[in-house]
């Protein structure tokens, strides 16, 4: 029977429905664990639209008090934009409420070290243990903090650091039509004066009302996308930018009205930024074969992570990495800017793209190697994982095997990667080819074993 | 109790000394009981005292009543009273009002007020305490979560209320010292002394979270320390202190002398009973006697239930208000019914000021006029078993006094009493006899050797 992850405390973070899952108190205690982790000082915490991010915020910001912290309360801002500024202010630390692309009745808190990068997970298992602990800082009235208000800084440092790395003047000089659909979420206090005034774009928007509820599923996908992909042709946009509730995904459609693939849009991006700083690049397991071309091109290495934003920074950190992300996941995090994933510079870099070559959107994918993807899910019974990946490496002898994270099986034209999830009993499956035959045969033989 | 972490959940309430014994996951929790006992999906009204905690407790108080469905009128830093006066306007389904009043800067409390400003009664607060305790709280679906809002004009609406019973402009003759122990009455005074014009003189009048000037104990020795050697040289005719939430009041006289914390509610019982003669003045079985002089001389009659605003509360459900002059206690707590009983300082004040204004006298000839009591309160420490055997004793050693044993032991004679009760919130016996004229040394004496015996 599948499970359904009502609540979850782990790899990043806490995560539940509210308020009966992800309830106040527990909010209220997890923050307390936070603010007695980092350690008396400033921590920074903002939010994206969600209806329940002022109660939980409440909860937070008592937590954190309990904690003897002072709270810098940011209120609705991208992601990034929050990782960005607890960094910059040098604060302890950074909590920031938002549920990502989850359903509207989800929310989470997402934790951000002093550098403003997201737990790396000895911090996660740490903090973890101590919320199991309850032994928390109590401080007392005399030790109890403040709660102050950002004046609005936030922003214009986010948007100063993406406009360092990009040719402004180019982009200004072309005045792009844009469309942009921000889900109503945290994107729409910042998307469009960062398009508009920043960049000189002439800007056709929907979605941009952070009080109101999301109109469309949070993840920006193909079929998720569909008004903003009308708005490109009712408006002749030359490209259409969609935001995921917090700002940090980007989804793009070309001026066909026809949704990118989120590994092209790395792609593009790791063009973008290879040509303006040194460094590898990192990608997990599942992120296109695409890269390797474009990076080899640049004489660049290629470093691959298990799934997940944590895993694809903490390499990046190590390795010193010029950009890096997660194909399927729609991110693209630029180190110059920020250690986290952020559409702002995603957004930046197409626009500079576009305005450099001339190109359209897309002229300017079909300009990338091209890999035909697929991907399905199998479920699976408990105790069953281990026998199923076994099968799938033994029906593949000959093929390079990663077991990183699942199982990756490498040929030197095509793959195939199967996880398990995090949050339900399935399996996921990717397989990449040259040509839409042997990615078709590949997926076909990989399921029949998954499935035996 | 001294040295122990303070946590005391009970009828009345939450409290003890944040970070030792009060943590925010108490404080989040018990607002959440709140948000689930009282009616759904309407308003609750939420003020804090000044300290540094009261933000920390206010968040949480916040998010609770926000999971309950609850939209959070927020009147910001202002006393408990001021809170009570907002719920009687609004149409809320109650308050919680976050204050350790009277205790030191590193306590705090929450205080639940019912949708008229009420306290809840003894019943409201045991279906409270056990929705707590249960942790079952009635949360609602993420998109019906509530709202917050900040209302500013709370201060001007309570003043309002005080001037529609008193008559602020008359009382502009008086100089009256306060010293304000860095609490909400700083706030309310200033913007009566705006509105009014009144001769106010304010002392610790800065609005502080973490250092208090001092105790904010309202006794006759505070005042007295505080204030008496201001009077005479400031020319004022009338002091007051009170505590960081301004529910409690003492007072000195133009001498410089502190008043006794039991004159207080005799005073306002004489105001109020002769403008309403034949009343009830309800008080506790440990406040002065002098109440019944001042009963019988306005034809009024004294009821005694025990100690605790419980109590209280529940004798005044049984009248109504009409019928009811005061209620109060030895403490200088004193509840009147213009203001549907609510424990109110500044309230107090006023009336004190408007006796003298009618009267033509100051505080010290009004505190002249009466007979004199001499009160004598000691405490000891006494495990709880023993307790039955001391009291057992004392009824048999004093036969022929008039005997109330609702709260403890009292026995009364004609010109003397003692009440011999267990404290609330310590392991301790407290001790209180009065008597006409001179202390009751001896019987004092008599009665703490015997409490000691047991100990």
């Amino acid at each position: 029977m599948p499970r359904e992850h009502l609540l979850k405390i782990g790899v990043s973070g806490v995560r539940g429905v509210v308020p009966e899952f992800l309830t106040p108190s527990l909010t209220l205690h997890f923050a307390q664990a936070f603010g007695t982790y980092v350690g008396r000082g400033r921590v920074v915490v903002g939010r994206d639209t969600r209806l329940s991010g002022p109660m939980l915020q409440h909860a937070v910001n008592c937590g954190l008090l309990a904690a003897g912290c002072d709270v810098v309360d940011v209120g609705i801002l991208p992601t990034p934009t929050i990782q960005i500024y607890v960094e910059h202010i040098r604060a302890r630390g950074g909590i920031g409420l938002t549920a990502s692309h989850n359903p509207p009745e989800y929310n989470a808190l997402k934790l951000f070290n002093k550098e403003g990068q997201f737990f790396n997970q000895y911090e996660r298992n740490e903090l973890i243990d101590l919320y199991h602990q309850s032994d928390f800082t109590q401080a007392t009235n005399a030790e109890i903090g403040y709660v102050t208000t950002d004046p609005g800084l936030a922003k214009a440092i986010h948007i100063d650091r993406v406009l360092a790395k990009v040719d402004v003047d180019r982009i200004r000089r072309r005045h792009f039509r844009v469309a942009l659909d921000a889900v109503n979420g945290a994107g729409s206090v910042m998307t469009p004066g960062f398009l508009v005034d920043s960049l000189n774009c002439r800007l056709d928007a929907i979605a941009i009302d952070p009080t109101k509820v999301f109109p469309r599923i949070a993840e920006p996908r193909p079929d998720t996308l569909g008004e903003l992909a009308a708005l490109v042709l009712k408006t002749g946009a030359e490209v259409g930018f969609a935001q995921d509730p917090d700002a940090d995904r980007l989804a793009i459609v070309d001026e066909n009205g026809r949704v990118l693939d989120n590994d092209d849009v790395l792609a593009l991006a790791v063009q973008r930024a290879l040509a303006v700083v040194p460094g590898p690049v990192v990608v997990n397991l599942t992120t296109s074969s695409a890269i390797d071309d474009i990076a080899l091109a640049f004489g660049r290495k290629v470093y691959r992570t298990p799934v997940g934003e944590a895993n694809v920074v903490e390499t990046m950190q190590a390795v010193k990495a010029a950009i890096g992300g997660e194909g399927s996941a729609g991110g693209v995090i630029f180190p110059a800017v920020q250690l986290c994933r952020d559409s702002f510079t995603a957004m930046a870099f197409l626009l500079d793209l576009m305005a450099e070559s001339g190109k359209t959107v897309s002229e300017l994918v079909a300009a990338l190697p091209q890999y035909v993807r697929k991907s399905g899910k199998v479920a699976f019974a408990h105790g069953r994982l281990g026998g199923l990946m076994q099968a799938l490496e033994e029906g593949f002898p000959e093929a390079e095997a990663d077991r990183s994270d699942g199982l990756k099986l490498l040929w030197p034209d095509r793959w195939v990667h199967v996880r398990a999830s995090n949050t339900e009993p399935i399996l996921r499956v990717f397989v990449e080819a040259k040509t839409e035959e042997a990615a078709e045969k590949l997926y076909a033989t990989s399921w029949g074993l998954l499935t035996a | 109790m001294r040295g122990d972490s303070g946590l005391r959940i009970s009828h009345v309430g939450l409290r003890g000394i944040v970070g030792r014994g009060l943590t925010a996951g108490h404080i989040l929790d018990f607002a959440a009981a709140f948000g689930t006992f009282i009616e759904p999906g309407r308003p609750v009204v939420v003020g804090r005292d000044p300290r540094a905690s009261g933000r920390m407790a206010w968040e949480g108080v916040v998010s609770a009543l926000m999971a309950c469905g609850h939209e959070v009128i927020d009147l910001g830093v202002v006393s408990t009273p001021v809170v009570q006066h907002a719920l009687q306007r609004l149409d809320a389904a109650g308050g919680i009002a976050i204050s350790a009043s009277h205790n030191t800067a590193d306590w705090n409390a929450l205080r639940f007020l019912g949708p008229r400003g009420t306290y809840l009664s003894t019943a409201e607060a045991g279906e409270l305490l056990d929705i707590y305790h249960l942790r079952k709280f009635r949360f609602v679906a993420w998109d019906q979560l509530g709202g917050q809002r900040f209302d500013a004009g709370a201060l001007d609406r309570y003043i309002d209320d005080l001037a529609a019973v008193f008559d602020l402009p008359s009382l502009r003759d008086f100089r009256v010292v306060v010293d304000c122990c860095n609490g909400t009455s700083a706030l309310i005074l200033r913007r009566v002394i705006e509105r009014y014009g009144l001769d106010l003189v304010l002392i610790n009048e800065r609005v502080e979270g973490v250092q208090f000037a001092h105790e904010p104990t309202t006794s006759a020795r505070m005042v007295e320390l505080q204030l008496g050697p201001l009077m005479r040289p400031l020319g004022a005719h009338a002091g007051f202190l009170f505590d960081v939430d301004s529910d409690r009041v003492a007072m000195a006289d133009e001498q410089g002398r502190g008043v006794s914390e039991e004159m207080m509610l005799p005073l306002l019982a004489d105001h109020q009973l002769s403008r309403g003669p034949g009343k009830i003045v309800i008080t506790n079985l440990s406040s002065s006697a002098l109440l019944e002089d001042v009963a019988v001389r306005h034809g009024g009659r004294v009821l005694r239930v025990p100690v605790g605003r419980q109590a209280a509360m529940d004798a005044l459900a049984a009248y109504r208000p009409e019928q009811i002059a005061v209620a109060g206690e030895g403490t200088g707590a004193v509840m009147m019914p213009q203001f549907r009983f609510i424990y109110d300082g500044i309230a107090s004040m006023f009336a004190v000021l408007t006796m003298m204004k009618e009267r033509g006298r100051t505080l010290g000839q009004l505190l002249a006029d009466y007979p004199q009591y001499s009160i004598l309160k000691g405490e000891v420490r006494l495990e709880s078993p023993r307790v039955p055997e001391l009291l057992l004793d004392l009824l048999a050693s004093y036969p022929d006094g008039r005997i109330d044993r609702t709260d403890g032991l009292r026995v009364s004679w004609p010109d003397r009493w003692f009440h011999v009760r267990v404290s609330h919130t310590e392991p301790i016996i407290r001790v209180i006899c009065e008597q006409r004229g001179a202390p009751p040394q001896e019987l004092f004496e008599t009665l703490m050797d015997k409490a000691r015996s047991y100990s």
